[in-house]
């Protein structure tokens, strides 16, 4: 498959629109959990709960750094060894270096944002390591050559026939489109690759400041599997994961799997402290944390550090007509929908990023979503602002404001303008590549200021 | 801890809701029939046998496999449970494999009625900065939607999760 980028959102998206298939998988998956996910909060008090949860993620984001030294401080006594990576390459290179270490030839993977953000399986495979995603819809994705389309369903852009083709052809069983089938199967295979694994690398939903512990929301198993079967467990987290203290994980508790998949709970949550101890029959012998930065430290410093309240529940995407049309791939980059376009914008620059900031409506819909009042719609607003003063605004639309911005400036240019659009308008309709002045509707005979009395 | 009836219906409700299989059992009898009901007898069964409880539910087993790993049902008792979600809490507190509760396709958590508690916050509250190295909340058996958001039970981890309280 081509690698798509932020820079070419437009045709991304055009080509997403064109696919029916895609539209049709996306429209079933995000109208699903949408319906599940107003279910589900029927029985809690969303909007104290948010507020709650966004005090306590704004806690975190006013005093990060001691909240990290905290963590590092409560893990390592925990037994963990607690690694900071600056960038994607650094974190990158200090997991494949543990995995040489330790002699290890196979991984079994969990699910993980920040793996993908680090481009992590690419760089493993090169270094000669076999790794292996264990959650299903990576396990697909990994299957078909692609990236996830969705922070929490990887393969939402796929339907069953799709997938059963996939797993015809490369894992050599009989064809079956039945979803119960399919799982069976990837059960059978990827049972194996745990118990035979030499690591597990895992990401990691929160880490708690106060205990040291890191929490992980899951419903498979694979996430249990991949964190206590393999005698060497890798954690890979970004550094504003963190809740001060295990108190103050029912509220998200509470909240996650709501927003994220409209679950009461989710079948597991996995809270893990340090490394197999003295006694202990539970547990992976060695511990590795690795906090990743990549530019995080420095957003929190700016004016849009409330994006760092974010805890990945995908709610915003599932609601954002634009997420809901062209579907994950479109973004180009790790995370799609309103929270992929700030987060994308922040991490990776305008410069890689600036058509991004368009793939919104400003309808709100995302703000009303978000369990931790991150201000999405505010931010895509600032990332447009930002878009201009770096000077990242195609020609055609900074020359349009210009000369529009001098004509409200002056009531006998305006009066002019709104002459010229009348008289000019049939031959207006025909400029433009996208038929943009065809789409608007035809200038009133007389404008209104001269209408009135 | 003296837990009332309510609580333990509100327990055994949310935990039904999650595809849980719920069951009561009045005393060590009943225990033992419920398991023997639960689990078949030709099936390879993983008990710990450590407190009073397991050694009663398993009195009546008799095919035991020594290792969770190879094993297709675990019956075991459980460190505690919460109304609220409908949860069992494993735990790693006193040299308890956590993993037991994962591999086998069936798990059997029998859990003592003085142990359940109302709200995750009264659970958290319980342990406050010294967690064991493993606590695993589990909320009904494995389960995925990752095809065509099409609900899946029984995926890595358990496809049968039968709950007893005593």
């Amino acid at each position: 498959m081509k690698t798509q980028t932020s820079l070419d959102f437009r045709t991304n998206a055009a080509a997403a629109v064109e696919d029916g298939a895609l539209r049709q998988a996306m429209r079933n998956a995000t109208d699903t959990i949408g319906t599940k996910r107003s279910d589900a909060m029927e029985s809690v008090d969303f909007s104290a709960l948010r507020e709650k949860a966004s005090a306590i993620r704004m806690e975190v984001l006013d005093n990060l750094p001691a909240y990290l030294e905290r963590f590092t401080a409560q893990a390592t006594k925990a037994g963990a060894s607690v690694h900071r990576a600056a960038d994607a390459g650094s974190a990158n290179a200090i997991i494949a270096e543990i995995l040489r270490r330790n002699n290890v030839r196979m991984v079994a993977k969990g699910k993980s944002m920040i793996s993908e953000e680090t481009h992590l399986n690419a760089h493993l495979e090169k270094e000669g390591f076999e790794v292996v995603e264990t959650d299903l819809g990576e396990y697909i994705i990994q299957l078909a050559g692609e990236t996830p389309s969705h922070i929490l369903v990887p393969a939402i852009h796929k339907n069953r026939q799709q997938v059963g083709r996939l797993f015809a052809e490369k894992l050599g069983v009989d064809y079956s489109e039945d979803p119960q089938v399919l799982t069976k199967i990837a059960r059978k295979a990827l049972r194996e690759k745990f118990l035979t694994a030499d690591a597990g690398i895992s990401g990691a939903n929160f880490a708690i400041a106060e205990s040291g512990s890191l929490v992980l929301f899951t419903n498979e198993g694979n996430g249990r599997m991949v964190t206590s079967v393999p005698p060497l467990h890798i954690a890979i987290l970004s550094i504003e994961k963190i809740l001060p203290s295990l108190a103050d994980l029912p509220t998200f508790m509470r909240l996650l799997p709501r927003s994220a998949t409209g679950q009461m709970l989710t079948s597991y949550v996995s809270i893990l402290t340090g490394n197999r101890k003295e006694g202990d029959a539970t547990g992976a012998r060695e511990l590795h944390i690795v906090l990743l930065d990549n530019g995080r430290s420095e957003i929190v410093k700016g004016d849009c550090r409330e994006m760092l309240k974010c805890i990945r529940c995908g709610a915003c995407m599932n609601v954002c007509p634009v997420y809901r049309t062209v579907g994950g791939h479109a973004y180009g980059w790790t995370y799609p929908g309103p929270m992929g376009i700030v987060l994308t914008t922040l991490l990776t620059g305008m410069a890689e990023s600036h058509p991004l900031v368009d793939a919104s409506t400003l309808c709100g819909a995302c703000n009303d979503a978000c369990p931790v009042k991150v201000p999405l719609q505010e931010m895509i607003l600032k990332q447009r602002v930002r878009r201009v003063s770096e000077g990242f605004s195609p020609a055609t639309v900074s020359m349009g404001m210009r000369l529009f911005g001098a004509a409200v400036n002056s009531p006998l240019l305006f009066s002019f303008g709104e002459r010229l659009a009348g008289w000019f308008w049939s031959l207006l309709r025909r400029v433009g590549g996208e038929n943009v002045f065809g789409r608007l509707p035809r200038p009133a005979k007389s404008p209104f200021s001269r209408r009135m009395p | 801890m003296s837990v009332n009836d309510s609580v333990i219906a509100l327990f055994l409700e949310n935990a039904a809701r999650s595809a849980a299989v719920v069951h009561r059992a009045e005393g060590a009898e009943q225990l033992r029939a419920k398991v023997s009901e639960i689990a078949a007898p030709d099936e390879d069964l993983f008990c710990p046998l450590v407190t009073e409880l397991e050694k009663a539910a398993a009195a009546g087993c008799t095919r035991f496999v020594p290792g969770y790993a190879s094993a297709r049902v675990t019956v075991e008792e459980v460190s505690a449970a919460i109304a609220e979600t409908g949860s069992i809490v494993c735990a790693s507190s006193n040299g308890k494999a956590v993993q037991a509760s994962l591999l086998p396709a069936h798990h059997v958590a029998i859990v003592p009625r003085d142990r359940i508690f109302a709200t995750l916050d009264d659970f958290f509250a319980a342990f406050a900065t010294a967690p064991p190295t493993n606590i695993t909340l589990i909320t009904g058996p494995s389960r995925t939607a990752d095809i065509e958001l099409n609900l899946v039970i029984g995926v890595h981890g358990p496809e049968r999760l039968d709950i007893i309280v005593v």
